[in-house]
């Protein structure tokens, strides 16, 4: 009896949720007058997913005092919603890492992310980008009684870098050239690298400056070396095509106007 | 949308195998070495524990307790960040083997206490009548009996003890968790690659779990 009841309910809800599916589906379908499906989408639910960084400190950071995420980035967002929606308060931020930017535009559960995304090949493959809107290099943080003024005195050193960045390929290929050797090891987010620094276990923190000047503090130094400068993209899922495009085309316009260059002003970026 | 499984991906995974292959090593040293460690002090901390000797169970205690109830992660973090501070940079692998091995040790421990008082007090009784030494009696008469009674929690711990040397991941242990983070991360093929690390740590809990079972039916278990 027990076991039938039981076997009801779960075919009650499979059913549930497949004509639950089924009835969102044909919604967005039959609605479709200009707008295409994905803008559409958004429309409908009339506010824009943004997956933001909330660690990165003029990008994207959450200010533990007033609970808000701001930056350079969160106002990119804004710009895009005006542009869909009209209305740049319509954006719902959530906290990405570089793990999981990835799966959650796969999921569905962002719609765009602007979250310091380096744009590269491999990458392009899985997600579209829109046009760079910002370009900034690799940096190394040292502490300060290590006494290193580059990175040839990094030989035989540990590198610390994050994980899904590009900076592991970018001091690999700068250490090569000066022929010296250094070992990387990866970590998730970035205060653990700062922790790693602190206790020892590497002994430089490498990921792009505009991030690394957030974790400067008065035992550590940013050396002056830069490395290979990569581009920042807005990605969204592939498919989203019609999305991408006003994207990009929104990121295109706000660089013509001057805007972005006032926003980089706005947040002290270089 | 290009779907996380694309067959590309899945290409990428089988040109960098090697990577994998590193972190499966990696982990299997790991996983074998702190087993050695957590079952070496699982048994000496549960006898303790159930020892007529108080200083014994009070040491039992402060051990289990404190590392029962404090999160691994936090340990192995300790263990990883916090030492240098003290002057003590202990490898990679150390940390892994000590943190985990430490930690499965306690719950062993209590399987373990748990498995030797389950044992009818008379056996003891009858082993230091007939001339043994409380040691003696353990070690010949107690613990045989109670290594069949505790075959199956012991599994379980085991299994998780394998599982849980995925914590390496964090502090970049070179582990299989972390290799497949570092490959997933620089590309983000991460469909493959978490399919791929799903089965190598079944490839290397299933045979254990097996083990066991069989270990069980010729002890003579049920279940």
């Amino acid at each position: 009896m027990k076991k039938k009841l039981v076997a009801a309910l779960s075919l009650l809800l499979v059913i549930g949720l497949l004509s639950g599916c089924g009835a969102a589906q044909t919604k967005s379908g039959d609605t479709g007058s200009k707008d295409a499906p994905d803008i559409k989408a958004i429309k409908d639910r009339g506010v824009l997913k943004v997956g933001v960084k909330v660690d990165v400190p003029n990008f994207g950071y959450k200010d533990p005092k007033t609970n808000k995420i701001d930056g350079f980035e969160v106002d990119l967002a804004k710009a895009i919603a005006k542009k869909i929606l009209g209305n740049a308060e319509k954006v719902d931020l959530q906290a990405v890492t570089a793990k999981t930017r990835g799966p959650l535009l796969d999921s569905g559960e962002v719609d765009i992310v602007a979250a310091t995304f380096t744009i590269n090949e491999e990458r392009k493959k899985s997600y579209n980008f829109s046009d760079p809107y910002y370009t900034d290099s690799v940096g190394l943080l040292v502490k300060k009684a290590a006494g290193y003024t580059g990175l040839k005195d990094l030989n035989g050193k540990t590198i610390g870098v994050a994980q899904s960045s590009t900076s592991k390929k970018a001091i690999k290929e700068a250490a090569d050239k000066l022929g010296i050797k250094v070992s990387f090891l990866e970590f998730n987010t970035y205060p653990e690298i700062k922790a790693a620094l602190d206790s020892g276990r590497v002994d430089a923190f490498s990921v792009d400056k505009s991030i690394l000047s957030g974790y400067l503090d008065a035992s550590t130094v940013i050396l002056p070396d830069s490395f290979s400068p990569q581009e920042y993209g807005i990605a969204s899922k592939k498919g989203n095509d019609a999305l991408a495009k006003l994207v990009n085309d929104t990121v295109n316009e706000m660089k013509k106007s001057g805007e972005i260059d006032n926003l980089i002003k706005k947040w002290s970026l270089k | 949308m290009v779907s996380p499984f694309a067959w590309f991906k899945w290409q990428a995974l089988i040109r960098d195998w090697s990577v994998f292959g590193q972190g499966f090593a990696n982990t299997l040293l790991a996983a074998a070495l702190a087993l050695a460690l957590a079952l070496g002090l699982g048994i000496v901390f549960g006898v303790f524990g159930a020892a007529p000797v108080k200083l014994t169970r009070v040491l039992n205690r402060i051990y289990v307790e404190f590392i029962q109830n404090t999160p691994l992660v936090i340990q192995v973090f300790f263990l990883y960040n916090g030492l240098p501070h003290l002057g003590v940079m202990l490898p990679v692998l150390v940390v892994g083997v000590l943190g985990v091995g430490v930690y499965h040790g306690a719950y062993i421990a209590e399987v373990v206490r748990a498995g030797i008082q389950s044992i009818h007090r008379g056996q003891l009784e009858a082993g230091l009548s007939q001339g043994f030494s409380y040691v003696g009696a353990m070690r010949h008469i107690i613990l045989p009996q109670a290594a069949r009674v505790v075959l199956p929690p012991l599994t379980n711990q085991a299994v998780s003890l394998v599982k849980n040397t995925s914590v390496l991941a964090l502090i970049a242990g070179g582990d299989l968790m972390y290799h497949a983070d570092s490959w997933s991360s620089d590309t983000l093929y991460y469909g493959p690659a978490y399919v791929l690390v799903g089965v190598l740590y079944l490839i290397i809990c299933y045979p254990l779990a097996t083990l066991a079972r069989n270990l069980e039916r010729r002890a003579g278990v049920s279940g």
